[in-house]
């Protein structure tokens, strides 16, 4: 796997790289954890390896409602900061669950989001909290929600000569991520739900991972979720929505069946943790 | 420091067999058959030769033409000529200048094959319980038989019949690093350093495989990182020492992860069927049916079905038993031994199954198995006497902390608590040879294994000869080197090491003891002690430096050299009680029980291990730590097969997750706080009493474990390893019928 790295420190520079190479000549590389198994394996083979270390993305930036955090910011450093895990907890339940915290010092959003892995645990919180992706190019600079930016598996809205800068989250959210997996530590979630509030009506949405072709939201149960505290009945309404609409398929991590009574279980979990912060359990899924 | 190999694996100085590396070496790669079962036509070899850095491709021709005038074992031929029996067989090698190269190459060899119809699994031979006849099937390798007592009188006069069916799942051994070697032929000897369990049968295989003399083969082991069974033997030697015959130069073959998982035999699935005839609280009778998945193993070359099938019965009294087992083949790759082969699984199944009695019964699990439980003296259902042996007491010991936690934790809530027995048979009749020679400032032991990782090589060796001639750890050394220099020695498995191996280091110890006190004019026995950076040998009295006691010839040969030899005793079986197959008498039994409490997610059927405790009958702990450690790693293991590891396999024959992300082992994540206790008051046969602990630690984990998930549910689960999906659907969580995993 013979290549050039190359670790430009400007956007423009970066792009000019990108644009100018025909397909598959260049990957980029934002933490690596999931390119490097790429290269490997040798299902890429690029002549160059575009790094985005240099570039100024690496931030976390609050501008009154609005989180920015920069596309190469490790995953790690999302984690450790304690404005975000108050604010956003949902976000901070989905990055402390990826991989192990060695994988975070490495992982980022940016590259998370560029990959568009149908097994991402971010893409479903990111989509409840209506995040949106700002994109640096050669023609210029444009944003596009993370619903119209992850179109298939590893497939994006990216064009030639575009890069990720930063992932805007509108408002802070009360919000929770929950789970399952084979093995609770660093596997791939086997059904993952995002569960956030809006501050306006409609106030719920609801996103899963676990699911193919890509994370998706799940109208069905946004629908019966009316109230800005639902009570019980609504949210077992939901949570069934959820069971019955969810494109879930089998594969080597759970059957189908498996997973549509999962999504059920988790998505009316998520709703009490969302409604109840304080109530959050602890250490457990 | 007394793991002295642990500095320098922590710093990333020790070279495993994957490490491995010199000047002009190749390097090697095979071409794995694509399909399950077929007949070969042909290889094309002629795109892979003109590749870039290609300097040999080895099938069956070439074979031949590099053997000429060798003759192996036609049943085990270096690749298959005709029929192809599971994916993933080696069918050629090659050789390139670069790992990239030699691979690309593979790839690049053209396989011929008309593909034949596959036999996936035990159920597409015997989707039912073939009865006794089905010794004669193609499809079986091996037929097992054995029965004592009335059983059909016993089953009628029953007050209920429990009958159960089971099934367990391949688990694979996960060492870190996969098979590796470093080949080169030189002047007739083949000479080949590997990454290997047992240099010396790995020695005999390679002979065998290739039909060259034994003393023509030199195997020198590396530091193996994990072994736990699937490093017995000889692996990828017979490849690379090919591709070096070929070439003329070094090379080296390491399988990848994916190859590892495929070919590195590991443990293939089952179904069993259990029956007990209940009466007045006790199981009178019990019956016993296995189907073992074993692969494309040869007929005659398996050894699981019978050695295993004596653990389904458990450590327990019956009156009256009948156990009957077939292996079945299968286009898998061959069942291979994962530590303590096939144990845990019946322990599962055995241990599951007298749990579900007793709860039937409204008995206290644990009082139910003391009243079957065998004391020494007992006779096991083989009818061969049970040495000293521990597990009443270890179940008296679980069964009291299990009260003590049963307090601890709020009643229901998802929480349950679970003991599950084992026994092991130490493998102590396979011999060892070693030489303890002392010098006048250390005493060197001369052997010829590497360590695994256990300690029981470099720990455990040197804590017996520490005990017989009472010196500190600092002067004691393991010294290490390959079948041509090093004594005799049948390999790191079978819990042998420090039972067999120790074995002989023990008698080249006291053999040594008395020599000294022969020399200080004593004819008892003599210690050792150090002053002043010399050693110092005492006997009735007397105290004189090692220096004066040995002679010049001695100090100028490297030391005095005194051996030892350990081939240990075996028991008896009743062979009048075998009608069929190869049973196995046990050596040293030893006991477990463990203790496990869980919580279970009762809508997601997720598993949780929050506390674990294991008592284990090691006879006398000669390391401590060493003892500890071994217990903790043969729970966390066992964790992994109980509840998150098993190899899943297509219809067509493939393996469907042969890599760590989707073969899930445990992470620290998922281990619980651990209690480790022994249990003295029982000799082994090893040395000072101690008894083999390398496999024991395994085998009662997933019964624990088991036995804790029903206690929480109240819902028995059939099947290991106990996944979150397979827990619900025992829940009754989700629709009847659909499809299963």
């Amino acid at each position: 796997m013979g290549f050039t790295l190359v670790a430009p420190e400007r956007p423009e520079e970066a792009c000019e790289i990108l644009a100018s190479a025909a397909p598959g000549q260049v990957a980029v590389l934002a933490g690596g954890t999931d390119l490097l198994l790429d290269l490997d394996s040798g299902r890429s083979h690029p002549d160059r390896v575009l790094s985005l270390r240099r570039l100024p993305w690496r931030s976390l930036q609050w501008n009154g409602p609005t989180l920015t955090i920069g596309s190469t910011l490790p995953l790690s450093e999302i984690e450790v900061d304690p404005v975000v895990r108050a604010r956003i907890p949902g976000l901070w339940d989905a990055i402390h669950g990826v991989g192990s915290l060695q994988l975070r010092h490495r992982a980022t959003l940016g590259g998370n989001l560029g990959r568009a892995s149908p097994t991402s645990d971010l893409i479903p919180m990111l989509l409840a909290l209506d995040a949106s992706v700002e994109i640096v190019g050669v023609q210029g600079i444009r944003s596009v929600p993370v619903d119209e930016f992850v179109l298939a598996s590893r497939s994006t809205a990216l064009r030639v000569g575009e890069l990720i800068a930063s992932i805007s989250i509108p408002e802070a959210r009360p919000s929770a991520y929950v789970w399952q997996r084979v093995r609770p530590s660093n596997d791939i979630s086997q059904v993952g739900v995002a569960v956030a509030r809006a501050s306006r009506a409609p106030f719920w949405r609801v996103a899963l991972g676990g699911v193919t072709p890509r994370p998706v939201r799940l109208p069905e149960a946004e629908r019966e979720l009316r109230a800005e505290r639902p009570l019980t009945p609504e949210v077992v309404r939901a949570a069934e929505a959820a069971a019955t609409h969810a494109p879930f398929a089998t594969d080597k991590r759970a059957t189908e069946t498996y997973r549509r009574q999962l999504v059920g279980v988790l998505v009316r979990r998520a709703i009490a943790m969302v409604s109840a912060p304080l109530d959050r359990p602890v250490g457990w899924a | 420091m007394i793991r002295t190999d642990l500095p320098a694996k922590v710093s990333g100085e020790t070279l495993f067999g994957m490490d491995l590396g010199e000047p002009g070496m190749l390097w090697g790669a095979l071409v794995l058959s694509p399909v399950a079962h077929g007949r070969l036509r042909g290889l094309g070899f002629a795109e892979a030769r003109a590749m870039p850095g290609v300097e040999a491709v080895v099938g069956p021709e070439e074979t031949d033409r590099l053997l000429a005038g060798h003759t192996g074992d036609p049943e085990r031929p270096v690749f298959p000529r005709d029929v192809v029996a599971y994916r993933g067989q080696p069918l050629a090698a090659v050789a390139a200048r670069t790992l990239a190269q030699a691979r690309a190459a593979a790839r690049a060899v053209r396989c011929e094959i008309d593909p034949l119809p596959i036999v996936p699994d035990i159920e597409s031979v015997f989707p039912e319980w073939p009865g006794s006849g089905a010794g004669e099937h193609p499809s079986v390798i091996a037929h097992v038989r054995a029965a004592h007592g009335d059983l059909e009188a016993e089953f009628r006069a029953a007050e209920f019949v429990q009958s159960e069916t089971y099934r367990t799942n391949g688990v694979a051994q996960v060492a870190l690093e996969p098979h590796a070697c470093l080949a080169r032929v030189e002047a007739g000897r083949w000479l080949v350093r590997t990454s290997t369990q047992s240099p010396f049968s790995a020695r005999e295989d390679i002979s065998s495989i290739l039909g060259v003399a034994e003393e023509s083969v030199v195997v020198e082991g590396t530091w193996v990182g994990g072994g736990f069974g699937g490093k017995a033997g000889a692996s990828v030697e017979p490849y690379a020492l090919l591709l070096a015959a070929s070439t003329g130069r070094p090379v080296k073959l390491a399988l990848n992860y994916a190859e590892e998982f495929l070919i590195g035999r590991s443990t293939l699935p089952s179904v069993v069927h259990l029956e007990s005839a209940v009466r007045g609280g006790r199981v009178t009778g019990r019956r016993a049916r296995l189907l073992l998945d074993t692969g494309a193993s040869l007929p005659g070359r398996d050894f699981a079905t019978g050695y295993a099938i004596g653990f389904l019965l458990g450590p327990y009294r019956v009156d009256a038993f009948e156990v009957e087992g077939y292996a079945v083949r299968t286009n898998k790759p061959p069942f291979g031994p994962h530590r303590a082969p096939f144990a845990p699984q019946c322990a599962f199944m055995a241990d599951s199954h007298m749990d579900g009695v007793a709860r039937r019964l409204g008995v206290d699990p644990v009082a139910f198995r003391l009243v079957h439980a065998w004391a020494p003296g007992d006779r096991t259902p083989l009818g061969q006497v049970v040495g000293p042996f521990g597990m009443i007491e270890c179940l008296q010991k679980a069964g009291a902390l299990l009260a003590t936690w049963r307090k601890e934790i709020p009643y229901g809530g998802g929480f349950g608590l679970g003991v599950g027995c084992g026994f092991w048979s130490t493998n102590a009749q396979a011999g060892g040879e070693a030489v303890v020679r002392l010098t006048p400032t250390e005493l060197v032991i001369e052997q010829g294994e590497r360590e695994i990782g256990s300690g029981s090589v470099v720990r455990g060796l040197p804590a017996v000869l520490e005990r017989v001639l009472h010196v500190p750890a600092e002067v004691v050394r393991v010294s290490y080197s390959d079948t041509a220099s090093a004594p005799f020695d049948s390999g790191v498995f079978g819990s042998r090491t420090v039972a067999g191996l120790g074995g002989a280091v023990e008698k080249a110890a006291r053999g040594l003891s008395a020599e000294l006190a022969r020399r200080l004019g004593s004819t008892g026995v003599a210690h050792l002690s150090v002053d002043g950076g010399g050693l110092f040998a005492t006997a009735t009295g007397s105290r004189r430096p090692v220096e004066e006691l040995l002679t010049p010839q001695e100090i100028g040969a490297g030391g005095l050299r005194v051996a030892g030899k350990h081939y240990g005793a075996t028991g008896a079986i009743d062979d009048a009680r075998v009608s069929a197959g190869s049973f196995y008498a046990y050596t040293d039994f030893t006991a477990a029980a463990h203790l496990a409490l869980v919580h279970v997610d009762r809508e997601t059927g997720a598993v949780k291990v929050l506390r674990y405790a294991a008592f284990h009958d090691a006879g006398v702990v000669i390391d401590p730590p060493t003892f500890r450690a071994q217990v903790e790693g043969g729970v966390v293991m066992g964790l992994g097969s109980s509840l998150t590891e098993e190899t899943l396999w297509s219809p067509e024959g493939r393996l469907l997750n042969p890599s760590l992300l989707d073969y899930r082992i445990p992470t620290l994540g998922e281990v619980p706080p651990i209690e480790v206790h022994a249990v003295p008051g029982h000799l082994g046969a090893g040395p000072f009493g101690a008894k083999g602990l390398g496999e024991p630690p395994i085998i009662p984990v997933p019964a624990a474990v088991a036995n804790a998930v029903a206690d929480a549910t109240g819902v028995r689960v059939y099947e290991m390893p106990l996944s979150a999906e397979r827990v619900a659907r025992a829940l009754k969580l989700l629709p009847e019928g659909g499809e299963e995993r």
